[in-house]
């Protein structure tokens, strides 16, 4: 279970493979995905105008999604590694996909991009798409027999709630997972310690003046944060706040 | 719209994209596994990563079906397969099929299933394919880059392990205090999942006779923390 430290100068054979055929594959599934309803559309002769699909209606829709995309993709592809195609084509990242790859990730107490994380959580999020793809598929064979059992209003109140309690499941797993390897982060925590205390002013400040919450913010507020965790995470790391310590001289 | 949304075509390329999808994971399951293999990772130990990926993957995928049926009733059926099982996900999907409802003059997502034309489902058609790409835009070319910076940097230095850690803490300290300071419930909800999963963490260490327990920790915590929703609204 020994690691080597000098993989990761050089990419590993898988993590090379799934740059490019992952990518590949990526890609092709994609023009598929977008060619899909045209050519549905042309058959039957039902294709809208471009003024009907961008006008200022529906460019305030893109709007919310174009910033959650590329924060998708700037802060989970650096987590999943190369197992970032196969998650990003398959959806539901943060609802199921990412954490599956932690909880793998904890169990084989590897870390989040080496060559072995990326293996690990390659195969974790293969499994899990596996898994969603045939159940929705059951699901959708079987819709008119099952669909009084989803729409009962206890399972539609838990579905709602599914993000929170993933948080509540995964924090534990997320300071173990720190532990993992042959390295461990010391007071980590403390370079995000600028966006907690951002992100809880702006919530307080929005539950109390309107009663709301941010929580479909998130995507935006991940874009805006970021930086702001790289740059004090980079600050503390430098002043020694951070520290990296061999796993073995910190074991108890 | 009824007879695009029930097209044998549009059945067929559904059905046909998500064999693509099935294949291509398979393919990266097949790979991964081996090299895992290769790289000394126990056969015992991947067993245990499948089986906990499995069970991890059953509630949401759960959820993911009752957000199905709740866009079968806007969408038909084979769209709204089509498209939480692929790209998106529930809440983008849901969100972005009801405001769409709304941006073409329909008062409920009934009224536009029962009155849209095949263009005006063409809008949601496209609207919803082309919604989610922008995160592809990052990804398909700066993926590699991305992914490698986190390995490359300095690499003499340990900058590279604080930089890491540092994607998923920032996750953690934008929907933490969201969650714990803006709804009660989901709040009540997240803390539950928490003590659940300190629970049975303390108790697979105590008792060799659950030990198994440890590799579900986060499955089971995340049930319970949704189950218990049900009782916090009952509250709150």
């Amino acid at each position: 279970m020994k690691k080597e430290n000098k993989t990761t100068q050089t990419l590993d054979p898988f993590q090379a493979w799934s740059h490019k055929w992952g990518r590949f594959g990526t890609v092709i599934a994609l023009i598929y995905m977008i060619a899909l309803p045209f050519v549905v559309l042309t058959y039957y002769d039902a294709i809208p105008s471009f003024g009907e699909v961008i006008n200022i209606s529906t460019i305030s829709i893109l709007m919310i999604y174009i910033p959650v995309g590329i924060s998708e993709a700037l802060s989970y592809t650096p987590i999943l590694g190369s197992s970032s195609y196969l998650t990003f084509i398959t959806g539901n990242i943060m609802n199921l996909k990412l954490p599956c790859a932690v909880n793998a990730l904890k169990i084989t107490k590897k870390e989040a991009n080496t060559p072995e994380g990326d293996a690990i959580a390659s195969v974790a999020v293969a499994v899990s798409s596996i898994m969603t793809v045939c159940i929705l598929a059951l699901a959708a064979l079987f819709s008119t027999w099952i669909s009084p059992v989803f729409e009962l209003p206890a399972v539609k109140t838990a579905s709602n709630y599914i993000i929170p309690a993933l948080f509540g499941s995964l924090t534990l797993g997320l300071f173990s997972s720190t532990n993992a390897g042959n390295k461990v982060v010391k007071n980590g925590i403390m370079g995000v310690v600028p966006v907690l205390i951002i992100v809880s002013i702006l919530s307080i400040l929005v539950r109390v003046t309107s009663g709301g919450s941010l929580f479909g913010m998130v995507g935006f507020l991940i874009l805006f944060m970021l930086p702001v965790a790289l740059i004090s995470s980079r600050i503390m790391w430098k002043k020694g706040v951070i520290k990296v310590v061999d796993k073995n001289s910190t074991e108890e | 719209m009824k007879e695009i949304i029930q097209s044998p075509l549009l059945l067929t390329l559904v059905t046909i994209g998500l064999i693509y999808i099935l294949g291509f994971s398979l393919v990266y399951l097949k790979k991964a596994y081996s090299r895992c293999l290769e790289m000394g990772i126990t056969k015992e130990e991947l067993k245990k990563v499948i089986k906990s990926s499995v069970v991890f993957s059953i509630v949401p995928s759960l959820s993911i079906v009752v957000g199905l049926f709740a866009l079968i009733s806007v969408l038909g059926v084979v769209w709204s397969w089509w498209r939480l099982s692929v790209i998106g996900s529930l809440s983008y999907e849901s969100l972005i099929s009801s405001s769409v409802s709304t941006a073409l003059g329909f008062s409920s997502n009934a009224e536009m299933l029962a009155n849209a034309t095949g263009r005006e489902f063409g809008v949601v058609m496209i609207l919803m394919s082309i919604g989610m790409l922008s995160g592809f835009f990052i990804l398909i070319p700066f993926g590699k880059k991305l992914s490698m910076s986190v390995n490359k940097t300095e690499n003499s230095s340990t900058w590279k392990y604080v930089l890491s850690g540092t994607f998923m803490l920032c996750l953690f300290a934008v929907y933490v205090p969201v969650l714990l300071f803006g709804d009660t419930i989901q709040a009540a909800v997240m803390l539950t999942g928490l003590v659940i999963a300190v629970g049975l963490g303390i108790l697979a260490q105590k008792s060799p006779k659950l030990r198994w327990l440890g590799d579900f920790i986060m499955a089971f915590s995340m049930i319970g923390g949704m189950i218990s929703s049900i009782l916090w609204t009952s509250i709150f």
